[in-house]
């Protein structure tokens, strides 16, 4: 008997050791160009006078089902504008963070959009074919709420679920996020949602209640493991430093030009139950062209949004006259375990100049990710009522 | 001994699972041995030679390591060239003019040039495509330039693309000192398109500015065997008591070794569009959306051409069903209603035909019966709005396929 218990634990040992690894495989990365079980859009914005971003925006949302079966999906805006939209956040001008949730469905390999202005009415009338003027043709996919607020600015983060609403393991959503100045310039940028992959598809290792476990192990709150892959150790980022002049634009002769990059986080633990802000304390590692080191930090409640000059104010770290070359690779991670992950989005502003006004064109683009956190976050959706 | 023997296997097994780990997907999100940047473009005359310029094209890469790393690049130049006379043409927009005159035609055409890079640890560098890149001590003031040399490596020096126009593509890999492919998993970069213009005489300022992050292809740890062949998935035990087996990692080959150096490129591609000729809901401007593809396996010792039949599969948001081909030799920039080669009002890639402003396509490359390629394909993708308001964005990606694709170095 000892000697069969021996065994049994030895066993144990192994399969303990291989579920590790198989963790470890399951936990890989998030993903920006596979079709997920959760998408994040980092950064959506509506703001008709450009009270808050400075230029007057929307934002387009498109998403699709990549699958051959009808998918649900339960989405949330999460509205981050500040009560005061012409100002920025401060600890004065806290942002609402207040929460709206929706839900939507999409038939086999559908596409479908709405403007985040306007959101999409579930409305029959409009299933009719366009030439031109297409907004709203085609099976609407539930009736999608418009922003909150105007200005609006915050995140869309959509969840896959079963018919009951319960969440599931299905990876069969991608998407992509057109943010469009309507200034009358129509400068775009777009960039693919964030998406989390849901582990072992076809087991659906989801326990379908209101905790989503990113990441990470055995805990109380996640008593079955990880749900889906975990956001990562470290984000990445190639940047120009702040107000460099774009190179492009010098060799055509255009000068004097100028960059500036805008930074958007959001921590991977959500709370929309008890509608609390998660905050973490983000440390940046710069290296610049001469392979010299810099660092600092700031700190993300629920949402941040923000130059790169304004991160590590004293000093302005990140400006081209302290990192003294044009070009730097950023790392960027949590202070420490304790602290959630984050994922995000960057948008470049180059400006060129003109008469009246310089121009000034936006590119969006995604980070880059490296290891998974090994604690894990947590997305806690509302409760049934 | 045979708690130590158990203690083996009980560390083999933890051990043997972070080499499965690290056989990760293609990806634009993470570092990679192998950087594919799909679309290069160049046009800096003023005024431009083609309808896309003055355009220029900046190259930005990083070393995420704490090591030092060296990149073996290639431009592969597809700029067309009118049969006669030699001149640069445009053999991918049917909107543009014939160049070459009503007796000669532009033919497409496929050539690398190759270069040398040493990165240090985490240094981020850059360059134009116009323009390459040289020591800073010897570059003209406000181009990128090299600040470091790399101890005991020779200064970088990056060539300007062959042709002004050019259009093409960048491939670079991570290797040692002697060029030879290593398993570097550090490389991530990105391509910035810029078209800028100052007012004069007949035209208004423009700055346009795209930026797609390039495509990664990971190498598979333990498996390279550092010849001029590079193996792009489908992996099969070579030795050892597996050989013939399917493998995606070293560990599923003990004593033998899996024939896949890097993992394998997508089965299909997936992108969400605007179909042709809608308008933007926002800025009420048109839309047309440009495709670039190119082919995963790549011959540059031979300078032969990978030939691929696309299957493209779209659905519009009344779940109605089109598909269409098209092909693809070495490199293939498609305005997406040209694809199907029907006028731009009866494309079914056009708003007018599938009545919805967004659709989804799905690309998939017909395996041809040659095994010397896997017929697989990566792209990115372009919005233009009529008069201004451009974005690029990469194509997403599903499955794998048991072939292999091959890149071959000179």
């Amino acid at each position: 008997m000892g000697s069969a218990s021996g065994m049994i634990g030895r066993w144990a040992v192994v399969v303990s050791l291989a579920l590790v690894g198989t963790t470890a495989i399951a936990h890989a990365d998030i993903t920006t160009e596979r079709s997920a079980s959760i998408l994040i859009f980092p950064k959506i914005l509506f703001d008709s006078t450009g009270l808050q971003t400075g230029v007057p925006v929307n934002t387009i949302i498109q998403i699709s089902n990549t699958s051959n079966s009808m998918v649900f999906a339960h989405c949330f805006y999460v509205n981050a504008v500040p009560p005061d939209p012409t100002r920025p956040p401060s600890v004065t001008n806290v942002p609402i963070w207040q929460e709206v949730d929706f839900e939507i469905f999409l038939t086999k390999q559908q596409p479908t959009h709405w403007l985040l202005s306007d959101g999409r009415l579930d409305d029959p009338s409009d299933n009719k074919s366009c030439s031109t003027d297409c907004s709203g043709a085609g099976f609407d996919p539930g009736h999608i709420p418009p922003a909150g607020n105007d200005p609006f600015t915050g995140e869309l983060k959509c969840i896959e679920v079963d018919s009951s609403g319960a969440p599931i393991n299905g990876n069969h959503l991608k998407g992509e996020a057109t943010i469009v100045t309507t200034d009358g310039k129509a400068e775009v940028s777009k960039y693919n949602a964030v998406g989390v992959l849901g582990l072992n598809t076809d087991l659906n290792s989801n326990n379908s209640d209101n905790t989503l476990c990113l990441g990470g192990g055995v805990s109380p709150s996640c008593p079955t493991g990880a749900e889906y892959n975990a956001c990562p150790q470290t984000v990445i980022l190639n940047h120009f430093a702040e107000g460099a002049t774009d190179p492009v634009v010098e060799h055509l002769g255009n000068g004097p030009s100028s960059v500036s990059t805008e930074l958007t986080l959001v921590p991977c633990t959500e709370d929309f139950e008890n509608q609390v802000p998660p905050s973490v304390v983000v440390q940046f590692l710069i290296t610049n062209e001469f392979e010299s080191p810099f660092s600092t930090s700031t700190t993300v409640t629920c949402w941040g949004n923000f130059r790169l000059n304004t991160i590590g104010a004293v000093g302005r770290i990140l400006d081209v006259g302290t990192l003294g070359t044009r070009f730097a690779q950023t790392r960027m991670f949590p202070a420490d375990d304790s602290q959630p992950g984050f994922v995000g989005v960057v948008e470049e502003f180059h400006t060129q100049p003109a008469t009246p006004a310089p121009l000034i064109s936006r590119a969006a683009a995604n980070l880059h990710d490296e290891g998974a956190r090994v604690r894990g976050d947590i997305i806690l959706l509302p409760g049934a009522f | 001994m045979r708690r130590a023997g158990f203690l083996s296997a009980a560390v083999l097994v933890a051990f043997s699972t972070p080499a499965i780990r690290a056989q990760a997907d293609v990806a634009s999100d993470q570092a990679a041995a192998i950087l594919v940047f799909p679309k290069i473009v160049v046009d800096t005359s003023n005024p431009p030679n083609t309808q896309r310029g003055p355009i220029d094209t900046l190259i930005r890469v990083s070393n995420t390591s704490d090591n030092p790393v060296s990149m073996y690049c290639f431009y592969v130049n597809a700029n067309g060239h009118c049969h006669n006379s030699g001149t640069i043409c445009d053999p991918y927009d049917r909107s543009a003019p014939n160049t070459c005159g009503d007796t000669d035609v532009c033919e497409a055409g496929w050539h690398e040039s190759d270069f040398v890079v040493h990165l240090s640890p985490r240094q981020p560098i850059a360059w134009l495509a116009s323009a390459g890149a040289a020591p800073c001590s010897e570059s003209a003031s406000g181009l990128p330039c090299f600040p470091l040399v790399v101890s005991g490596q020779p200064p970088n020096r990056v060539q300007p693309v062959p042709e002004d126009p050019f259009i093409g593509e960048l491939k670079c890999l991570a290797v040692d000192v002697n060029v030879v492919p290593v398993e570097s998993n550090v490389l991530k970069g990105e391509a910035q398109i810029t078209r800028s213009q100052k007012a004069a005489a007949g035209v208004t300022d423009v700055l346009d500015v795209e930026t797609y992050n390039a495509i990664g292809i990971p190498a598979i740890p333990g498996t390279n065997n550092g010849d001029a062949t590079l193996v792009l998935g489908g992996g099969v035990c070579v030795g050892g008591p597996s050989a013939g087996a399917n493998c995606t990692s070293a560990a599923a080959c003990p004593g033998g070794r899996c024939s896949a150096e890097y993992s394998g490129c997508p089965n299909i591609l997936v992108m969400d569009h605007f179909f042709d000729g809608a308008r933007d809901p926002v800025s009420q401007k048109i839309v047309t959306t440009k495709l670039t593809l190119v082919p995963c396996s790549e011959d540059f010792e031979k300078q032969q051409q990978v030939p691929v039949t696309i299957q493209f599969l779209v659905f519009n948001e009344f779940e109605q069903r089109f598909s269409t081909s098209n092909s693809v030799n070495c490199f293939r920039e498609f305005r997406i209603s040209d694809i199907d080669r029907a006028g731009q009002d009866r494309s079914i890639f056009s708003a007018a035909v599938n009545g919805t402003l967004t659709g989804q396509t799905r690309l998939r490359g017909v395996v041809g019966d040659n095994p010397s390629y896997g017929y697989t394909l990566l792209g990115v993708v372009e919005e233009f709005r009529n008069g201004g308001g451009t974005a690029a964005f990469n194509l997403h990606f599903q499955g794998s396929r048991p072939q292999s694709d091959f890149v071959y170095l000179p």
